[in-house]
Formats: structure tokens, sequence, C-alpha cells
């Protein structure tokens, strides 16, 4: 449970508050509204306090959680998606996150993408190096060093490149550009053996 | 142009496989430039810097080089509608034409719309429900664009688009139904409201909702974000194979228990469609619908079911204007319309209830 800002007892109102284009949540205690003059002086009993507070302040919390807001790259704002109904920029999401929220929260069936991911430029970047080193997994470079495989141990090259593959087809870029990099290192290390 | 125009038309016609209560199926990605505003935002050289960089990557696709690729600007009014009609593009897409440009696979089971309200809107269209091979074939064409394109997209929100109701996968997909029975049977206002329980959409489309000419129908899943793609296409197949069987078992209902109003029904819609001078779009729809019907049900040949669904293409108003190569009056539209409506169906045989 949150606690109060001011004197750390459990924090029953929420609000958003916009500073400088920043948006921050002030979380406080029923005492500490009153005191900072949220709610009147009169005390009011507790149960209706809590519920009429989280009423008002959801009220309060939409309506200024999406005021001020302003993409940074193209000036686009909420009031300027409600006349158009379309956003700016890519950056709209970032910096209108408030409001993109709401609407996905209305509209959509979950808020975080579970599709497919781009082919990133890393991803071609590696095959790119996978296929000079020739160790793609194109049939022309896959049959011959498979049948070889077979033949005669596995080369440490080789293996360094089947994780190669295997770390691009699991897209972990980290550990990729590392081994990437090891196989660089190992066949400059055979050419200059040789 | 005129040539060039034709082309295209001709070129695009959809060879159905003959399955009854499908008309078509479709899937389309959206997908946006990262360092560029949203078209709605873009000024004119940003625009057509975009759809250079676009063109440019898409023409670099092997089965998309031999591509047209259209200026829209560049058509008469009628020619962008005629597109529309075919549902190459969209209707918001020739609206403001400024540096929008359609490339058309030289099948025409591609196209590619630029600068629409996101950058690219690509749609790959069937006339069966495979899926699986559409969404292979676009997700081609994606991942070339992503590895050709800094596409832009967000580890949250996924493929970010102009309208937040497309982000995630901005994967629209959708089918094309023919309901004749379930609208006799007056079934589908329940149908629209089960369908959008799931999270999918049916439009008409000619016309709204339940009161749509020709009783086709266009369903469509509503939500992009939280879905993967291929939870939105299993959950669209489930959706469309059970409306079939519904409409399936409404046809066998209406034929056993009003066969003698179906007949004359049926009868009637012939001798209009081969008899008139001047008709509407309207009319031509729904007598065509009925004759889709009649050859689903074996009543005409089977294999006329292709043909009709070309016919329902021609018969459209921009259509027409395109054939003539000039603007028609709505009475001009109307006699040329009876026109091809009469020579088609002189051809075709009488109807044989058995
Ligand atoms: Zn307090
Ligand atoms: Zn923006």
């Amino acid at each position: 449970m949150d606690k109060c800002q001011f004197c750390g007892k459990p924090a029953t109102v929420h609000m958003t508050q916009i500073v400088n284009n920043k948006t921050t949540v002030v979380r406080m205690c029923n005492e500490c509204a009153t005191k900072h003059g949220l709610f009147s002086k009169e005390e009011l009993p507790f149960a209706m306090l809590s519920s009429l507070g989280e009423a008002l302040f959801a009220g309060i919390r939409q309506n200024l959680s999406t005021q001020g807001l302003i993409c940074s790259k193209c000036g686009c704002t909420p009031m300027s998606f409600k006349e158009t109904g379309r956003l700016g920029c890519p950056n709209c999401y970032r910096d209108l996150k408030l409001l993109i929220d709401g609407i996905v929260d209305s509209s959509q069936k979950g808020a975080f993408h579970k599709g497919k991911k781009p082919k990133s430029q890393t991803t071609v970047e590696v095959e790119k190096i996978l296929e000079k080193e020739g160790l793609s997994d194109s049939p022309a470079n896959g049959n011959t060093s498979r049948r070889r495989r077979k033949n005669s141990p596995r080369s440490k090259l080789e293996e360094l490149g089947e994780n190669l593959s295997n770390a691009i087809k699991n897209e972990r870029y980290e550990e990729a550009a590392k081994l990437r990099d090891e196989i660089r290192k190992l066949k400059k290390s055979e050419g200059e053996e040789s | 142009m005129k040539d060039f125009v034709k082309k295209l038309f001709q070129a695009s016609d959809l060879q159905h496989e003959i399955m009854p209560a499908v008309i078509s199926s479709r899937i389309r990605l959206a997908r946006n430039l990262s360092d560029s505003k949203f078209v709605k935002y873009a000024c004119r050289g940003d625009l057509r810097a975009v759809a250079d960089r676009c063109e440019k990557a898409l023409l670099s696709y092997p089965s998309l080089k031999n591509s047209d690729v259209i200026n829209m600007s560049d058509l008469q009014e009628y020619e962008r509608m005629a597109l529309v009609e075919r549902h190459l593009c969209s209707q918001e897409f020739i609206v403001d034409t400024n540096e929008a440009r359609l490339l058309l696979a030289d099948d025409r089971l591609i196209s590619v719309m630029i600068n629409e309200e996101d950058h690219l809107r690509a749609q790959v269209f069937q006339s069966d429900l495979n899926f699986r091979g559409m969404f292979d074939k676009i997700n081609g064409i994606d991942d070339h664009l992503s590895k050709n394109l800094d596409i832009a997209f967000d580890a949250k929100y996924g493929f970010l688009t102009s309208c937040p109701t497309n982000v995630g996968t901005g994967m629209r997909a959708s089918v094309m139904l023919h309901l004749p029975a379930l609208v006799i049977t007056k079934q589908m206002n329940n149908l629209i409201l089960a369908v959008q329980k799931l999270g999918f959409v049916v439009r008409g489309l000619f016309g709204e909702g339940s009161e749509a000419q020709g009783n086709l129908f266009q369903i469509s899943n509503q939500q992009t974000l939280g879905l993967s793609e291929v939870d939105i296409l299993s959950r669209l197949t489930q959706i469309i194979k059970s409306i079939i069987d519904y409409e399936m078992n409404a046809r066998e209902i209406v034929k056993k228990e009003r066969m003698v109003w179906l007949c004359d029904f049926m009868g009637r819609a012939l001798g209009i469609l081969r008899g008139c001078y001047l008709m509407t779009s309207e009319d031509a729809i729904n007598g065509i619908s009925l004759m889709m019907l009649a050859s689903d049900l074996g009543y005409l040949p089977n294999a006329l079911r292709n043909d009709l669904a070309q016919i329902l293409m021609k018969i459209q108003s921009s259509h027409i204007q395109v054939l003539a190569n000039k603007l028609l009056s709505d009475s001009e539209r109307d006699i040329k319309r009876a026109e091809i409506v009469r020579d088609f169906f002189a051809t075709v045989p009488n109807l044989r209830f058995h």
C-alpha cells in the first residue's frame, strides 16, 4: 500500500499533478489532504469521505492527467488528437502516454504487444556477417557444413557459428554480438597461422 | 492514361474458388517510418520523401518488382473510386491525394497504400479462407520492409500507428461473406451483436448494418493490441466457420419450408435482370446476390459463381464510368448498367429447381 508523502500513514488520496510538463502523482492520507485544503475542514465520516474522494479524484485525475501534455517531437496535444483522431508521430506514444493508455484500455484486448517484432537492423547485420563467414543457414552453405560435421569433429568455429545462429533465432542480440566478435577473432588468428 | 487504367482493372479480376458464402478475404498491415511525422501532421516535402523511400523499399522486394506505382493525383475522381470499389485502396485514401501513391502487384492480389493515414498500408487478397498463406505472403513483405526501412516499433505498444486503435500488430484481417439466408430469416442483428462481443465487427459491404444491399457483409477484427497475429487469425477463422455453418443451416430451412416462395423470388429476379433497360446499382446488387445463392444451391451452374462475382464489380458506378472512359450522370449509368446486366444474363441458363 502507498504511504502518505507528508506523514507516512497509508495513503487514501492519489492526485496527478503536472508541473513543468512532468506528470507526478501525489499520495496523501485524508488528514493531510484536508490540511492542504483538498477537503472542507468539517469532518466527514471516513467511509463517505473515502468514497467521495475516490469518485472526485478519479474524475480530477482523468482530466488533469492529459491536460498540458504535448509531444516534444511534433507538438501534438490531447486537444489536437481529439480534433483529428490521429496522433502526430511515433514519439507521441511516449509523450502522450497517459492519453494513449486511456484509449488502449477502453478499446484494445490488452496493454502489451504480443505479436511479431520487426526483423530488426541488428538481425540483418548479424545475418550478413554469418553469410560472409560462410555460416549462414542458407541451403547452399548448410548442406556442406552439415555433411562435414558428420565426418570430422566439429571445429570451434562451427560450434560458435551454430551458437550464433541460435542466438539470432531467439533474438538474444547481445550474446550474438559477442559470439560474432569471437568468430572474427578466431578467423583472424587461423588466417595468421596458415 | 485510358489503356493504363483499363489494364489495372482487367488484370485484377479475382478468380474465385467456389466456396459457398465466402467471397474473398484480406489481411492489411499498417506500418510507419520511425523518423517521420505521421501523414496527417506531415508537410508535403516530408510526405514526398517518405513516399520515395517506401516506394524504393517495396520495389526492391523480388515479388513486387513488376508492380505498378500510381500517383493517385494523376487519376480522375471516378478512376480513384473504381479502385475503392475493387478494395484495392480505401475511401480515406482518395480524399487527400497529396503524395498518395498506390502500389499494385502485377497479379493485383497485393496492394500497398503509401501515405494513407499511415505511411504504409499493405494488403493481400485471396478468394478463400487461407489466412496462413496470406499471412506468410504479407509477412514476407513486412520483413523485407523492416530490413530496409526504420519502422516505428515499441516493445510495449508494438507497431506504432497514427491511430491507437491500430497499434500493436497493426493488422486488420477481414472476410467478405454472402449471407442471404441469414438476412431472409432475420438473423443478422443477433449475429452482429454476438460477433461484437467477441471483439470483431460486422459491416455491410454496400450500405450500413443489417440493411446491407446484396446480403454482403465484411467481418474483421477490432482489436490489434494484446493479441498476436496468429491469435487474431485463428479467432477470426473460427468465427467465420461458425457463421458459414449458421448460414448453411438457414439455407436448408428456407429451402425446406419456403421452396415455392424461394423459386418465385429467384425467378422474378432473373426475369428483371434479363429484361431491364434502366437499373439502379441497388437493384442490380440485390438481383445478382440472389443469382449467387441460386448458383450455390445448384439451381444455376455452380461455375457461374465466379462470373457473378465479377459482374458484381462491373456494375458499380465508377467501374461503369471507367469502362465508358468518362463521367456519366445517374440515369446514363443506369442505362449502361442495364446493358451490362442484360447482356450477361441473356447467356445465363434458366433456373432449374430440383
Ligand atoms: Zn498524511
Ligand atoms: Zn508526436
